[in-house]
């Protein structure tokens, strides 16, 4: 089983769970993080791909 | 319990999904004036440079949020708070009728601030508050691109809302002067050598910055717009960017405690038990109120767990900072939020 990693929008919290994907925006379970186009946007506040930044 | 939440921005819309995640049961109802949906008001400052803004700001539809068992009521504005009774008035385009509560959630957010010497003449100026605004904006600056015309815009004010717009028109090609009362741009948020590095990046942009500006008065010429200071300047279009104001209005006539915002306690609850207040509307107990997209997202998020019964512990803010989108612009030093 892979590593998953959680990333975090700096403008709304939201959290991007590599395990949990984002199914209402199109992205399964299990994609990582580098293989999100670069045009998806935060589900919750519209911020761009590059907003996030890896939680620790 | 019936919940009643009025406004559908980010506070409104995030309370109302997690509380929907953590009781299935309740009824929860959410009023707005807005007709579009959720949309992400960070994003109105780039409604210029991005062709596809007024589909692609949407970020859910209201039917999303009635697949997910929440009523909405778009379009309808609420006339009053009927604390005695618990109901709420509500007049919308082919309803009128009263709505019960038994928890009642304040999200209006706010309006634009307009400051009273401008007042007189808010038919010669745009602000840009809302999606509404944005596209009688859009709708305007069309006008001149269908007749192969660039806007010559003026923006009044240098906070953190006029920069990212002028920055924005910029970027689009329109031409774009600036003004701002104090000797530095974004000032409340800025140390002054990161203003002075927004200057220029500004500057370079294209934008015309002028600093300790004192608009005075507009003035309508025929097809323009003058912006009179200690000299008159005209110009296709203006933007008034002072500021935002609190939507208390409503918890005033209810007699609910207000200050610069609706008075909450550190449980975000006003000064009547059935009825909260969260975002930009809410004022804390340390006079504080909240304007950035995070700390209102926490604010509606540990409501939901609060009166899910899933929290005890009062609301406290969390650490949060934010970045002026400007195009090209990197502060250097942390912004005062």
């Amino acid at each position: 089983m892979p590593d998953y990693k959680r990333y975090q929008c700096s403008v709304c919290g939201h959290i991007y769970d590599e395990a949990e994907g984002d199914p209402d925006t199109g992205i399964a379970p299990g994609t990582l993080w580098k293989d999100i186009p670069d045009d998806w946007r935060c589900p919750e506040c519209g911020a761009e791909k590059s907003e996030y930044a890896l939680m620790a | 319990m019936q919940i009643v939440i009025i406004g559908s921005g980010v506070a409104g819309v995030s309370f109302a999904e997690k509380y929907r995640s953590l009781s299935a049961d309740d009824e929860i109802t959410l009023v707005t004036r807005e007709h579009d949906g959720y949309y992400s008001r960070p994003l109105l400052s780039r409604g210029f440079s991005k062709a596809d803004i007024e589909q692609s700001i949407i970020l859910k539809p209201f039917d999303k949020l009635r697949e997910n068992n929440i009523d909405v009521l778009c379009g309808v504005e609420v006339t009053a708070i009927n604390r005695a009774d618990k109901t709420v008035a509500i007049n919308g385009s082919c309803q009128e009728k009263e709505l019960h509560y038994d928890k009642l959630i304040l999200a209006q957010g706010s309006s634009a601030f307009i400051p009273p010497p401008f007042r007189p003449y808010e038919k010669l100026f745009f602000c840009l508050n809302s999606l509404v605004d944005l596209k009688a904006l859009r709708k305007f600056r069309q006008g001149f691109l269908s007749q192969n015309q660039r806007p010559d815009w003026a923006i009044v004010g240098g906070g953190l809302i006029g920069c990212e717009v002028a920055s924005d028109l910029a970027a689009a090609g329109d031409k774009v002067t600036l003004f701002h009362a104090m000797d530095r741009l974004m000032e409340r948020q800025l140390v002054a050598d990161d203003s002075a590095l927004l200057l220029k990046v500004l500057q370079d942009s294209g934008v015309k910055v002028l600093l300790n500006q004192a608009v005075q008065e507009f003035i309508k010429e025929e097809d323009k717009v003058c912006v009179r200071t200690e000299v008159t300047a005209e110009f296709d279009g203006l933007i008034v960017a002072c500021g935002f104001k609190p939507r208390t209005e409503l918890a005033e006539l209810a007699g609910l405690e207000i200050g610069r915002g609706i008075k909450v306690n550190q449980y975000l609850q006003t000064s009547d038990e059935s009825i909260y207040a969260l975002g930009d509307v809410a004022e804390l107990p340390n006079g504080k109120l909240y304007a950035f997209i995070l700390p209102i997202r926490n604010q509606a998020l540990w409501l939901a767990e609060f009166l899910a019964g899933q929290k005890q512990d009062f609301w406290t803010p969390p650490f949060f900072t934010t970045k002026a989108k400007v195009h090209g612009f990197e502060a250097v030093h942390p912004y005062n939020v």
